[in-house]
């Protein structure tokens, strides 16, 4: 069934190793420098020199790759698209077509906003290619993030294949029973509108019963959590998020200096 | 020594009308294998939350007269303690996967996680509960992508490695087959044996006549009966009431108006039919080769 519910890609390397943190740390660093940094060409470099060579680093360039090829590049090149195109600044005019006019600026913004996005998700999905989901909660947790929200973030990654399967066998029954749910869209979306009741109530029964089970496994009880697996935090773990930062501050300082 | 003790508990949900429990009276002893039975809607399942402090602190509704467990009154108490003593597993195994877990070794940790075991204790502990349970072999798979009888045994796994003092099971074997069931029974008589004390609300009659030591019959929310399986199962009451009752009953019942059950007791297992009904057997072999 759904035996895949996580992007996790369980390897060993030396990404895989590194605490969980320190991964969410580095994410967090890499968008705030691709967006805070004085200089134009820090996304772009971060692209090339840091998250391309770490997705080999973590052995998961090739699930990497595909999901740039199929999901990031093309997001990103749209947008870069129609901000060259419809971007009103600038007063370098590169070429005029119809209405439109390229500037320089224009493209230059698109550019290095592109990067910048390409940066966001390519760090947040080598973070979820090389980190257990359940790993990240515990560790957060142990560190003082309240388990409830742990466990709402972690229960919601997890249940959207289940609504999906579930909305399709409700989709099945109700087919069986005459609902037409194949021809014209107004039509379709109509017959959608039988599935919200089964989906939602089932749903509320589901989260009811769900609230019971973990509260019998002592979900809310007063005792110091413990954690299965244990968690490495390294020295050099530390060291690394120090420098992530301190280089984050920097950049954000020679920033407001420079300004 | 009674460990669960129910007083005069009557319980209303908080939309119903009528009350769900009337006046219920029972007392259970440390180590007592208790099966409940009763046709749908009797009250089983509302029973169980009770016992194990879902009624009325998960829901709300009118609960009085007094629930005593290991010697702490209800409402006395409060839920995240109560279920330290009290361990539930109900019919639906799919919503009692915690869904914060990705392999069935991790799921059954959980309830460890949550209630503070240490690390170097929770894996032996983990193993041993699924050896006892046999899907030991199922460890590294998503709990996702189990069947209904596989994850029912995970459901019943995940209460069992808490070590409760009372163990309240709501019709845990609903998906699994003959096999896997007397598996399941076997378990927890197991458990029932080493001083757990076990309360199992099912529908599945033959199997609590050859496992559980006590029978309690609920209709309407009310205690019907309450006895050893040979009387209660056995009783004429059962069947005018509507309970589905053990086939070798039925059939030596029959047998006895046909004058052909010589015996006073009904059965209620296959090997008392069978000893009951070698006692009127036809002739033997010898005597048909006359
Ligand atoms: N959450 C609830 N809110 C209101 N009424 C409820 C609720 N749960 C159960 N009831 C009602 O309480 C009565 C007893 O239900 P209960 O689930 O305890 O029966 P049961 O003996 O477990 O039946 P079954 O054999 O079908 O499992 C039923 O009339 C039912 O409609
Ligand atoms: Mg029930």
């Amino acid at each position: 069934m759904h035996e895949r519910l996580s992007f996790y890609v369980h390897r060993d390397s030396p990404l895989h190793r590194l605490n969980p943190l320190t991964k969410l740390t580095m994410v967090f660093a890499f968008i705030l420098l691709s967006f805070g940094s004085p200089w134009y060409w820090t996304p772009h470099i971060l692209i090339v020199l840091v998250i391309l060579p770490l997705s080999f680093v973590g052995r998961v360039q090739r699930e990497y790759l595909l999901t740039a090829a199929r999901l990031i590049f093309p997001a990103a090149g749209f947008l870069f698209l129609m901000q060259s195109l419809f971007q009103p600044i600038g007063q370098t005019i590169w070429f005029r077509w119809w209405v439109l006019e390229v500037t320089h600026e224009a493209v230059a913004f698109a550019f290095v906003n592109a990067a910048r996005i390409i940066v966001m998700v390519s760090s947040f999905t080598l973070l979820l290619l090389t980190t257990h989901p359940s790993e990240l909660m515990s560790d957060l947790t142990r560190r003082g993030l309240p388990s409830q929200f742990a466990y709402v973030i972690i229960s919601t990654l997890q249940i959207i294949p289940q609504m999906q399967a579930k909305a399709q066998t409700i989709i099945a029954a109700q087919r069986s029973r005459g609902l037409d749910t194949q021809s014209s869209f107004v039509k379709r979306v109509g017959a959608l509108v039988p599935l919200v009741g089964p989906l939602v109530f089932g749903s509320l029964v589901e989260v009811e019963e769900r609230a019971i089970a973990i509260e019998a496994r002592g979900f809310t009880s007063s005792h110091a959590k413990t954690s299965l697996c244990e968690i490495p935090d390294s020295r050099f773990d530390q060291i690394l998020r120090g420098a992530l930062i301190v280089s984050v501050i920097l950049a954000f300082v020679s920033r407001l200096w420079l300004s | 020594m009674a460990i669960v003790t129910l007083q005069n508990v009557t319980y209303k949900y908080p939309l119903t009308e009528a009350p769900v429990l009337q006046n219920v009276n029972l007392q259970i002893n440390e180590g007592e294998f208790v099966a409940v039975i009763g046709p749908n809607g009797a009250g089983k399942s509302t029973l169980c939350y009770t016992l194990a402090g879902f009624v009325p602190h998960f829901f709300k509704g009118e609960l009085t007269g007094t629930v005593e467990v290991a010697g702490v009154e209800t409402h006395q108490s409060s839920l995240n303690e109560w279920v330290l003593n009290v361990g539930l597993a109900f019919q639906n195994p799919f919503n009692q996967i915690s869904g914060a877990k990705y392999t069935v070794f991790e799921e059954i940790a959980f309830g460890l996680e949550n209630i503070g075991v240490p690390r170097e204790e929770m894996k032996p502990r983990v193993e041993k509960a699924l050896a006892l349970t046999g899907i030991s072999d199922l460890a590294d798979r998503s709990p996702y992508s189990l069947s209904g009888g596989q994850q029912q045994r995970v459901a019943l796994t995940s209460i069992l490695v808490m070590e409760p003092k009372v163990l309240v099971l709501d019709e845990p074997t609903s998906q699994m087959d003959p096999i896997g069931t007397r598996e399941v029974f076997g378990v927890i008589r197991t458990m029932a044996e080493r001083g757990m004390t076990v309360v199992l609300a099912e529908h599945k009659v033959e199997w609590i006549a050859a496992f559980a030591d006590r029978v309690v019959a609920l209709k309407d929310g009310q205690v019907l009966l309450d006895g050893k399986p040979g009387e209660v199962l056995t009783s004429p009451l059962l069947e005018e009431a509507g309970f589905g009752i053990s086939r070798y009953t039925s059939t030596a019942r029959k047998a006895r108006e046909l004058g052909l059950w010589k015996k006073d007791q009904l059965p209620i297992t296959l090997e008392e039919a069978v000893e009951g009904f070698s006692l009127t057997s036809s002739p033997s072999p010898k005597e048909r080769g006359e």
